[in-house]
């Protein structure tokens, strides 16, 4: 059913096509021009009941339109559509003829309405105008919404940035150096809205590195007068992130005690955002939630990739684009490609937060004494850069500076920040925060806590600026987070361990063995001979140690001297040095010892089978070792070579007489000795234990060489293993180390992050060359 | 009463007090503040009675030690000016030299004539009251200098290092530039002049008062350099303090 043909004139063919789609559905006859001249055209041939025109047309524009139309076909009703309505332009078309007029974007229904109500009046009503002029359409504001999203398309937002630049300040996001900066702009094309990160954020267009707060006059009667500063600007290309930065700034310098100087910016200031499609690999903030906003900006443009998307914020938005911009509703997908681009976007953050925000408060509160803040703190420069370059850092330092004359001068606010060594010095001199770690943490905690706690936001957008700047790595507040979780984490497994657990109530209570045999080695030392009742063996390896105690004496580690080839009773010898030592000295036959362990993980037997073994021991390093040299003569037909050495510093000194003896004989072990001074009774050979080394030739691919002795000795021997060009991994040693509780809980033991009751007592080399406490 | 002020120069261009008077709008309330009762670059009347000294240079001969403990029983405030005076300078890279060497390079047949002896900072021989640093020196942190000495207050002189001002001017990092620079360790106060200059930090500042040297010293040799390259950058200006370490 033909209801009546309808003209649509619009120079924007979706604005054109898709009004004669709606049309053309509702059942009208239509036809569409392109332009003013197009119309008249179609006019001059065909005749319409209605036209609908936009009043900017290129060339001939709407209103000349309805002046000739008036003229040559005054029976046709007009309608005009248009973007940017003003009370003259109305007016002027409704002297010309037209009927009504519509604010683009266009929506379908009203139009229908009004193209049916137009027909509909037609030849009974002689004109509209009255009602027009009766019922005022609402004023300009309405034209864009606060809160709602339009299209806009790269040209006529390069004619919003050109009208802008032209009537203030316009500061924008610009390359340099491969970097990107904010900077004034002075047109479009100089603007970057594709970029990862600024070096410095926007916020210090609201709080400059410096800025005067007062002038003032100096003397008898001083004056103050407050400076501030009022320059209307506008920021473009402000990420998401910066956007909920300065969210936090207002917070803490509008929400109490106003501030006049950041205030006054502030209000001065219109922010059109952008959101961050390419994020920088240091960025985090979809874990700070910053990543989208919802609020704070005036206008915020999302890249569809075909034209922008731009969500009205506030009033003073809506007015930019109604007074500079061409903008229309969003159609067919387009508000699914905004999300689109911004899920992708998400997908493309490399770093993520591992809690959830929302516990980093307590989190941080659990970690104030944790180690990580010493040892991240270590190499900080406590150069500032990552505070200089943070968005929410908003800490100053206050100075007055006079002029030469001393009559006059300002006082000035400039940037400071609590990784700076003087941040919290007083004049006295103290320093309340005077070390790396204590300011390190507090960094952290302002980011994660602190702020948070006070302005109800938190202190870090994520924006991962500092993680950049920061030359030592390690200030990514992610990081930090990401690491003080990591130990709760395992802190609140081990809490669960506790109701798992089934508790030993024998870790710390010894078992009873009976002295079955004294044997005195010199003087200061003696080997014991010890049997559990009912001649349980100890079931330990060479190189174990067990805890002796001999109670109301205490306990005392002591490596076990014997093989468990040997086994049923087992030997320790023991130097009298100690409390206990000396109370075991003491001790006869069929005296009663605690014993707990074996402990430690022992000489690596599986790795020495097969293998040449040169065995070397320095003094009472051969009590541990002997424990192996027994095992290895038990087990002979398992290894390769068998050479031992053996150094003591005098011929008194040397231990073990008889197996000695045996050694030296014994056709299977290469047996060398030596002693660092002799006398008159020794015919053996003189030097320290490393003058041995290079007399035997041995085959470096398959050699083990276990060492035991005194820690002086180990850097010599080793010295000398590397020039017969044994590798670190082939080099084991047994370390000394004072184990109180042999179970890994009493932490006297510990090298670095090692306990050697645990992990040791027996090392290679390999593995102590990265624990540098170790020799 | 206006302070009586002289300039002393030792083993130095005597750049640093010419820059002193090159303060162009405020020259004349400079001298209407102060009397100079004793500077040789700029005229010929001496007084030696004076209350604030200037001294620029290092100390690298037996013959400047007493001529600077004299000075120093004069002046009421002694202030160093420039990067010899304040941390020895450039002058202590023949440090790393024999003496009678050094000589001989710098005189030739003539070394026979001079004496010389290891450079040093004129606070290794007499105490120092305040630092105007740089090679050359900032104008305007001397004439701050100037300012409180006249109020009778401390300088605040700032104890941080460059990378705060050069943050503060938005430049990019020399490291991401692909450059090696001395900011993170080298005092503030030159407003970071040679990195948004388009260079790097040479250290003409000297350390800030309490350097994190060995991360720094990582941090060069991460981005790339050896550690001989690492030692050569911070004996340019910073010899003496590397060695007294």
């Amino acid at each position: 059913m033909q209801k009546g043909s309808v003209l649509i004139v619009d120079d924007e063919p979706i604005v054109r096509e898709s009004i004669r789609d709606w049309l053309r559905d509702a059942g009208y006859q239509v036809a569409t021009a392109e332009s003013g001249e197009e119309a008249l055209e179609m006019i001059e041939k065909q005749d319409f009941s209605v036209m609908v025109v936009d009043i900017r047309l290129p060339g001939q524009t709407g209103i000349s339109v309805l002046k000739e139309v008036k003229a040559q076909r005054p029976w046709i009703k007009s309608l005009i559509i248009t973007a940017y309505p003003s009370a003259e332009t109305v007016s002027e078309a409704t002297k010309l003829g037209a009927v009504d007029y519509l604010i683009k974007p266009v929506v379908p229904d009203e139009l229908e309405r009004l193209v049916r109500e137009t027909l509909g009046a037609m030849g009974r009503e002689p004109t509209v105008t009255t009602k027009l002029e009766a019922q005022p359409k609402p004023p300009v504001v309405e034209v864009v919404k606060v809160k709602k999203s339009f299209v806009i398309t790269r040209g006529s937002l390069k004619s919003l940035v050109e009208n802008l630049t032209k009537e203030i300040e316009v500061v924008g996001v610009k390359s340099r150096d491969n970097k990107y900066v904010y900077d004034r702009i002075a047109s479009f094309d100089e603007l970057c809205l594709d970029y990862d990160v600024t070096v410095t954020p926007p916020t210090k267009y609201l709080m400059p590195a410096k800025e005067t707060l007062l002038k003032f006059k100096v003397g008898d009667k001083p004056r103050v007068e407050p400076v501030i500063e009022d320059i209307p600007r506008v920021i473009i290309g402000v990420h998401p992130y910066d956007i909920k930065a300065i969210e936090l700034l207002d917070e803490a310098f509008l929400a109490t005690n106003p501030d006049p100087n950041y205030s006054t910016r502030r209000q001065n200031t219109i922010i059109i955002g952008v959101d961050c499609l390419n994020p920088s690999p240091k960025s985090f903030a979809p874990g700070m939630g910053t990543h989208l906003t919802e609020t704070g900006f005036d206008l915020l443009l999302t890249d569809i990739g075909t034209a922008y998307m731009v969500t009205v914020g506030s009033e003073e938005g809506a007015d930019l684009l109604a007074k500079y911009a061409q903008v229309r509703e969003p159609i067919g997908d387009e508000i699914a490609k905004q999300k689109a681009v911004r899920d992708e976007a998400l997908a493309k953050y490399e770093l993520s937060l591992d809690v959830p925000r929302e516990r980093l408060p307590r989190l941080l509160e659990d970690s104030y004494d944790d180690p990580y803040w010493e040892s991240r703190s270590r190499t900080c420069l406590s150069c500032g850069s990552c505070v200089m370059v943070c968005p929410t850092c908003f800490c100053f330092d206050v100075q007055d500076e006079v002029s030469l004359n001393l009559k006059e001068g300002e006082r000035s606010r400039i940037k400071d920040g609590c990784m700076l060594v003087d941040f919290a010095r007083v004049a006295t001199g103290e320093n309340f925060r005077h070390d790396k770690a204590s300011r390190f943490r507090h960094r952290i905690y302002r980011k994660g806590k602190y702020i948070l706690e006070r302005y109800g936001r938190f202190g870090c957008v994520g924006c991962g600026r500092c993680a950049i700047a920061c030359l030592a790595e390690i200030a990514s507040p992610v990081e930090a987070f990401n690491a003080i979780a990591e130990a709760a984490r395992v802190k609140e497994e081990a809490k669960r361990l506790v109701k798992e657990v089934r508790p030993e109530t024998e870790l710390y209570a010894p078992r009873f063995a009976e002295l079955v045999r004294v044997g005195e080695l010199t003087p200061r030392e003696k080997v014991f001979e010890f049997r559990f009742k009912g001649g349980k063996g100890l079931g330990h390896r060479p190189g174990q140690f067990v805890e002796v105690s001999v109670m109301g004496i205490g306990e005392a580690p002591i490596s076990i001297s014997s093989s468990p080839t040997r086994d049923g009773t087992f030997q320790l010898a023991i130097r009298n040095v100690g409390n206990v030592t000396k109370a075991l000295h003491a001790l006869g036959k069929g005296a009663i010892v605690g014993i707990r362990g074996p402990f430690g993980n022992g000489f690596p037997l599986e790795t020495l089978q097969g293998k040449d073994v040169l065995l070397i021991a320095g003094g009472i390093g051969l009590f541990p070792l002997r424990s192996l040299i027994q095992y290895v003569i038990d087990n002979r037909g398992s290894f390769g070579r068998v050479i031992l050495l053996f150094g003591a510093r005098s011929p008194a000194e040397r231990l073990f007489l008889d197996e000695l003896a045996l050694w030296s004989q014994s056709p299977e072990i290469e047996f060398h000795e030596t002693v660092d001074k002799g006398d008159e009774s020794w015919k053996g050979h003189v030097g320290v234990i490393t003058t041995l080394i290079p007399k035997i030739q041995i085959d470096p691919k398959k050699t083990m060489a276990v060492v035991v002795g005194p820690p002086i000795m180990y850097r010599f021997v080793i010295g000398e293993l590397k020039k017969k060009e044994i590798p670190d991994e082939n080099i084991i040693m047994s370390l000394e180390r004072r184990m109180k509780c042999g179970v890994g809980k009493c932490g006297h033991c510990q090298i670095n992050g090692v306990y050697v009751c645990q992990e040791g007592p027996v090392f290679t080399l390999a593995q102590l060359r990265d624990l540098r406490e170790a020799v | 009463m206006k302070p009586k002020v002289a300039f002393f120069d030792f083993t130095s261009c005597e750049g640093c007090q010419l820059d002193a008077l090159n303060v162009e709008a405020e020259l004349l309330d400079l001298l209407a503040a102060v009397d100079i009762v004793n500077f040789r670059e700029v005229k010929t009347e001496r007084e030696d009675n004076y209350d604030i000294a200037f001294i620029e240079g290092s100390i690298s001969r037996e013959s400047e030690i007493p001529r600077l403990k004299k000075i120093r029983d004069q002046a009421k405030v002694l202030v160093a000016l420039g990067a010899c005076a304040c941390i020895g300078g450039v002058n202590c890279l023949k440090n790393f030299l024999p003496m009678d060497e050094a000589l001989r390079i710098v005189y030739k047949d003539d070394a026979k004539y001079y004496d010389t002896m290891p450079v040093r900072p004129i606070s290794a021989v007499v105490p120092v009251d305040y630092y105007v640093r740089g090679c050359p020196i900032n104008t305007n942190e001397f004439l701050k200098v100037v300012r409180a000495l006249l109020l009778g207050k401390k300088p605040e002189i700032s104890n941080y290092p460059v990378c705060v001002e050069c943050k503060m001017a938005g430049n990019v990092c020399a490291f991401e530039k692909g450059m090696f620079c001395l900011g993170p360790v080298i005092r503030a106060g030159c407003n970071a002049i040679c990195i948004t200059s388009g260079r790097y930090c040479w250290g003409c500042r000297g350390l800030v008062d309490d350097p994190n040297v060995d991360s720094e010293k990582e941090i060069l040799q991460k981005y790339g350099l050896t550690v001989d390259q690492v030692m050569e950058r911070f004996k340019l200006f910073n010899a003496y303090q590397e060695v007294a370490k």
